[in-house]
């Protein structure tokens, strides 16, 4: 018989109730804050229903009503700087924070509704309606509210999506401090700035979220995890979903403190965001909060839950009962700090701030009441013509022409920027090889720049990782060089984060580009849509490294070309060098644009030589700038990365005239169609050369745009290399057949002179 | 289930042929590879073999009848069926009656197949197997790449007398190309061409190949219904019928003439020839690049008239672009000299030259006959005293200039002899009136007959 022992997770799990004497001794004017916010919240919410209820909420309105509590209390008493990022039901946490942003913190009963105050009820009305002078103006609704200035960082509506970004902006937050520290004075005792990210009980079970939970314990960030456990996921009750119900458990898996809390308290919330605040302030690490709330509707719309048959109306009543408004009334006028007026004052000044912000957003639809008429069309359809139905005031909308703006920066960042190419390079030069311009430009740049934090698995040992790319950075630049847990979607979550807060510069490597799939919440629909989605105009400075490895044996899960999949995703610029050269130049502009970029390597162009120059690794290569490699008449060949090479080896080979252009800036709105289209008005013919698999290959995209852009130049339909249908697999000869090099170039050659027809007179083979 | 056969491509490029004689008659029955007609192109006579069998129900073509590509020739019927059943499959596939309808193309008409060998006729099944129904009416449109039915456009050049050899019988640039380097089948009628006196657009293919005479219908001349013989048009030539005969029906012409009295300039050019520079070929300078010089000076002088015309308003330029007309073998060509008035005479001659051989030898890009204000035609050299110009659009005047020949003229009361040179401007009517139109003019003259100008 085995010895058994008790085993107890390292870290604290407590639950925490409010006394008494803690009401007692709790600050009024907290107390009349927390009141204000949690009314002004609910009348806010019953109005976006009621707009809902007439249809003008286009798409889902997730309501808070019922959770005010955990918000309210654990926000009241935060920072400005302090950041909060949420989910789909997000609209009571971005309340709270923006009001405690633009009252500092502190409301008055008997004044409740400010300027400001108002300001942000209408504007955030504004944006769950979709209107142009919403936070992101009119794009992002109902589930994506961000106001930077206040600490809003933005609602999230895939579920757990926000929590890796919430960590990059608590990673900024702990080490803030170091890029204000100079000199030899011993830094002052660390006072950080914090995040907390708010989720459901649905979320604890999703990768992002238990990913990130590791990370930031492991890299102990001042980040509180706050569940609001609200006993569903849409209709699916805790118990049904995991065998801890008790969420915060989740916490001591990952070392973390965790809190256990009654959400409807909003005075024992706000006591364990304190106790919480203080360990996060100093610099140990992050906490979990699990607040037990109740939301009186449905998962969005006017309804209750029971309803919907998932539950009872006694549970309903049994928690609309412990309503967390009215828990803080009763403490309040208990403690003689409020009466039975003041309570009904409250009530009554947020919903008249509600009506007038409604009533600046929405007007009598003159189509209503069977008048009829052309005029009154109302976005909400057949239904407008109830009498007294409203509509949204026209003017209001979002110029349909706004629709695509600030998808991306306009890269006017990089003006005046000193460029250089390799061709008409002065200065002096030394041979090199590609990896060494790798990591030298890498050193470059975070000697001139101490905002570059470089992450990802094994980047800080092995002397440069698994290649060699960051050779020698951990070692010169302590504390910026971060070996990563394998978790992709959290460290590029958590690189997203640090980049949308701006102070840092993230540079994220993916040992393999497949794992884009494994992080791909992160990368498309956090880092690539948040400047979009969130109206366009906060960046997102991001660089993300990998390399293609196709002829490595890596086989099907490791050999993917990236650059068709970012190509196509809109946000992402993308940037495929093919010299030593040309790498310095183009991840100088990449760490210098504004946007998030994928710098694509290959493994075959590591050990290749090229030119560096000595003493100068910061030029940029001109930015949106193709290169013609060897120029021709019969036909443009366009490649990047390490094709670039085979197609060269394949022109010569075939003795057709191609002109060989290196694409170099790969995406849509990089891409260099002076180049090409001059190229292709003098040819008439193409041919998109990559190497790796058909499916998600990038010159789909291409061709598609190059028949639109030049049909009436083209003498036969564009052509393209590519490898196989499938992966790669690792059988050496499996791979070779499966990818496309030179011989694969060759033919597609062949393809294209085939369709010079008779009249072709160059190029014999050779 | 009667087969209608159709007239095969029997030679690629051919677009007709005719059936010189029928080996088979009404009621034989045929088997595959059994030879039916012998089958006449102006180039080839081939034996035809048959690619369906069945009983020969009708000689569409009689013997010595013509035929274009794809025309039924004759009908394979099973024993059931009638002459119904014949008009039922002749009746349903395309004619070449409604081949011919399409688009602007001339009559005649061609199927692509693969190229070059004498290749099957096109068979249709009447309700029979899959494709035959569709393949007929596919083989009967021209298939030719974007940039090729773009140029075709621009230039007049009937597609339909291209042979395409890219795949599946495409017309491809090099197709046009091809044609453009093969001398013309039937002599060019030279002297009626380089007389024509203005201009017409350029030919080019993309990046300066260009095209000319060699997009001759590859047939032969054909009896004209007035017994004369009938020269197929070049693309060029149908490219210059219809600018001019725009210009002509639209532009409201009218004309002035005036005589220079060019002896200084004429003196001034030997000097100018006589000069180190002027000994090399590179050097020289002709009597034309004064014209044009004092053409551009005068658009310096009057700069209101360095206009033209558009339905939205008048263009007015800064720069002063003047075209020459250069006589090619396949027809003229008006390049362009860009900013006459800031070069020099040297530069201008240099660069007239350039443009001069390039027209000759087809290598002009197309930016470089496009735009202008103005046309030099100069037919001197042929001893032309006078003619006037019909004006190339979008210009707004072409200038004719004559001869320079010694003549008596009367100056202060006396009669001397001078060498007088007559150039009659061609205007547009709807941009330039009399009055700037005259202004203009005595500029030109007093440019003219005081050259020192143009070197200065
Ligand atoms: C990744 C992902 N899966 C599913 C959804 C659809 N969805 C939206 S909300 C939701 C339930 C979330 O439940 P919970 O996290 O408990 O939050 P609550 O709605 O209770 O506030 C689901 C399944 C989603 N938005 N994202």
């Amino acid at each position: 018989m085995p010895r058994a022992r008790r085993l107890q997770p390292a870290a604290e799990w407590t639950e925490i109730a409010s006394t008494a004497a803690d009401w007692k001794a709790a600050d009024p004017a907290l107390l009349a804050t927390m009141l204000g916010q949690l009314h002004l919240i609910r009348a806010f919410e019953e109005t976006v229903l009621e707009l809902a209820g007439e249809g003008l909420v286009h798409g889902p309105a997730h309501s808070s009503i019922g959770q005010e509590g955990g918000a309210v209390g654990s926000i009241a008493g935060l920072r400005s700087a302090d950041g909060v990022n949420g989910s789909h039901r997000g609209h009571h946490q971005f309340l709270a924070k923006a009001l405690t942003h633009v009252t500092k913190g502190r409301l008055s009963p008997a004044e409740l509704v400010t300027p400001e105050v108002a300001e942000v009820l209408r504007r955030t009305l504004a944006e769950i309606l979709g209107l142009a002078q919403g936070y992101c103006a009119g794009r992002g609704g109902s589930m994506h509210l961000q106001w930077l200035e206040a600490g809003a960082l933005g609602t999230n509506a895939i579920v757990g999506g926000g929590v890796p970004m919430a960590a990059g902006n608590a990673w900024a937050q702990k080490h803030a401090g170091r890029l204000l520290h100079r000199g030899d004075a011993p830094p002052a005792p660390p006072d950080m700035d914090l995040t907390v990210t708010y989720f459901g009980d649905g979320a604890v079970n999703i990768g992002s979220v238990l990913e990130t939970m590791n990370l930031a314990a492991a890299w102990e960030l001042p980040l509180a995890f706050f569940i609001e456990n609200n006993g569903y996921a849409v209709s699916t009750t805790v118990g049904e979903a995991t065998g801890e119900p008790r969420l915060s458990a989740r916490g001591t898996g990952f070392g973390i403190p965790s809190y256990q809390v009654d959400g409807m308290d909003p005075l024992a919330v706000h006591l364990v965001m304190e106790a919480a605040a203080r360990r996060m302030r100093s610099g140990e690490g992050p906490v979990v909060i699990e607040a037990l709330v109740y939301r009186f509707f449905h998962q969005n719309g006017p309804f209750p839950g029971s309803a919907f048959g998932y539950r009872t109306r006694e549970e309903e009543a049994a928690w609309r009962a412990r309503d967390p408004l009215d828990r803080v009334a009763a403490e309040m006028s208990r403690l003689g700090l409020i009466g039975e007026e003041g309570i009904k004052s409250v009530r009554d000044q947020a919903r008249e701030a509600m009506r007038e912000a409604a009533a600046a957003l929405v007007e009598p639809d003159p189509a209503a009441g069977g008048t009829g008429g052309p005029h009154g069309a109302s976005p909400r359809g057949g239904t407008a013509h109830k009498p007294g139905a409203r509509r949204i005031r026209p003017g209001l909308w979002p110029d349909p022409a706004f629709v695509d703006v600030g998808i991306r920066g306009d890269a006017a960042e990089l003006a005046g920027a000193r460029t250089a190419e390799e061709a008409t390079f002065g200065g002096e030069a030394s041979r090199g090889k590609f990896i060494d311009a790798v990591w030298r430009v890498m050193d470059r740049r975070m000697t001139a720049d101490e905002r570059i934090v470089v992450l990802g698995e094994d980047v800080h040992k092995l002397n440069g990782g698994t290649n060699g790319a960051t050779k020698g950075l951990a070692g010169k630049f302590p504390g910026r060089v971060l070996g990563t847990p394998i978790s992709e979607n959290a460290f590029a979550g958590l690189g997203g984060g640090l980049a949308l807060d701006g102070r840092f510069r993230p540079v994220v490597e993916f040992m393999y580009p497949d794992f884009l799939w494994v992080a791909a919440d992160q990368v498309f629909n956090q880092i690539g849509k948040a400047r979009h989605m969130f109206g366009g105009k906060n960046p997102v400075p991001l660089v993300l490294r990998t390399k293609v490895a196709l002829g490595s044996g890596y086989g099907s899960q490791h050999l993917m070309d990236p650059a068709g999949i970012f190509a196509t995703s809109p946000g992402w610029r993308v940037m495929a060098p093919s010299t030593p050269f040309d790498y310095i130049g183009m991840m100088n502009a990449a760490l210098a644009l504004d946007d998030p970029v994928l710098v694509i390597e290959h493994v075959d162009l590591y050990p290749s030589e090229g030119d560096i120059p000595a003493g100068d690794l910061d030029y940029l290569i001109p930015f949106g700038t193709a290169a013609v490699r060897r120029p021709g008449r019969d036909v443009t060949v366009l490649a990047y990365l390490s094709m670039v090479e085979q197609a060269r080896i394949a022109i010569e080979r075939t003795g057709i005239d191609a002109e060989l252009i290196d694409l170099r800036f790969l995406d849509r709105a990089s891409l260099d169609w002076e180049t090409v289209g001059a190229s292709i008005r003098k040819t008439n013919a193409v041919l998109i050369v990559e190497q790796g698999s058909l499916g998600t290959s990038y010159g789909g995209w291409l061709a598609d745009e190059v028949q639109r852009r030049f049909f009436d130049w083209l003498d036969q339909p564009v052509q393209r290399v590519t490898g196989g249908e499938a992966s790669p697999s690792i059988s050496r000869v499996l791979e070779r057949a499966a990818i496309a090099r030179a011989d694969e170039v060759a033919a597609g050659l062949e393809r294209v002179r085939a369709g010079f027809g008779a009249g072709y007179q160059g190029g014999g083979s050779r | 289930m009667a087969t209608v056969v159709r007239m095969p491509s029997v030679l690629a490029g051919a677009a007709e042929a005719a059936i010189a004689r029928w080996l088979v008659g009404v009621g034989d029955a045929v088997t595959v590879g059994a030879p039916v007609a012998e089958i006449e192109t102006e180039k080839a006579l081939v034996e035809y073999a048959a690619e369906e069998s069945g009983i020969v129900g009708r000689l569409v073509l009689a013997e010595g009848e013509a035929g274009e590509v794809g025309d039924p020739i004759l009908v394979l019927v099973s024993t059931a069926e009638t002459d119904a059943d014949i008009d039922k499959a002749l009746g349903k596939a395309p004619t070449a009656g409604t081949q011919a309808s399409r688009g602007a193309a001339s009559g005649s008409e061609r199927s692509f197949g693969r190229s070059g060998e004498p290749e099957a006729a096109a068979v249709t099944t009447e309700g029979g197997g899959p494709g035959g129904l569709v393949a007929t009416p596919q083989e009967s449109r021209i298939f030719a790449s974007p940039l090729v039915r773009k140029v075709a456009a621009e230039q007049g050049i009937d597609l339909a007398a291209v042979e395409g050899t890219g795949p599946n019988g495409r017309i491809v640039r090099r197709d046009l190309e091809r044609l453009a380097a093969t001398p013309p089948r039937s002599p060019a009628p030279a002297p009626d061409r380089a007389a024509a006196g203005t201009a017409q657009p350029g030919v080019s293919v993309a990046d300066g190949a260009a095209l000319a005479d060699g997009a001759l219908v590859a047939g032969t001349g054909r009896e004209s219904p007035a017994g004369g013989r009938l020269i197929p048009h070049t693309p060029m030539r149908r490219a210059i019928a219809r600018r001019l005969s725009e210009s002509k029906a639209t532009v409201p012409h009218f004309y002035m003439a005036t005589d220079c009295v060019v002896d200084e300039l004429l003196a001034l050019r030997g000097r100018v020839n006589a000069t180190v520079a002027g000994k090399t070929v590179a050097g020289k300078v002709s009597v034309n690049d004064f014209v044009v010089m004092a053409a551009a000076g005068a658009f310096a002088d009057v700069p209101e008239a360095n206009v033209t015309w558009s339905d939205e308003g008048l263009i007015a330029y800064g720069n002063v672009d003047i075209s020459i007309a250069v006589a090619t073998d396949g027809g003229l060509v008006t390049p362009v000299l860009r900013d006459v008035g800031a070069k020099r005479l040297s530069q201008v001659a240099r660069e007239a030259r350039d443009l001069a051989q390039r027209a000759r030898d087809r290598r002009l890009a197309q930016r470089e006959i496009e735009g202008g204000v103005l046309s030099v035609s100069n037919l001197g050299m042929y001893g032309t005293l006078e003619f006037s110009a019909i004006i190339n659009p979008p210009q707004s005047a072409v200038l004719a200039v004559g001869a320079a020949r010694p003549q008596p003229v009367a100056a202060d009361g006396a009669v001397s002899v001078a060498t007088v040179m007559r150039c009659t401007l061609s205007v547009d009517h709807r941009a330039i009136d009399g009055a700037l139109a005259a202004r203009w003019l005595a500029a030109f003259t007093a440019r003219m007959q005081d050259p020192l100008g143009a070197i200065a």
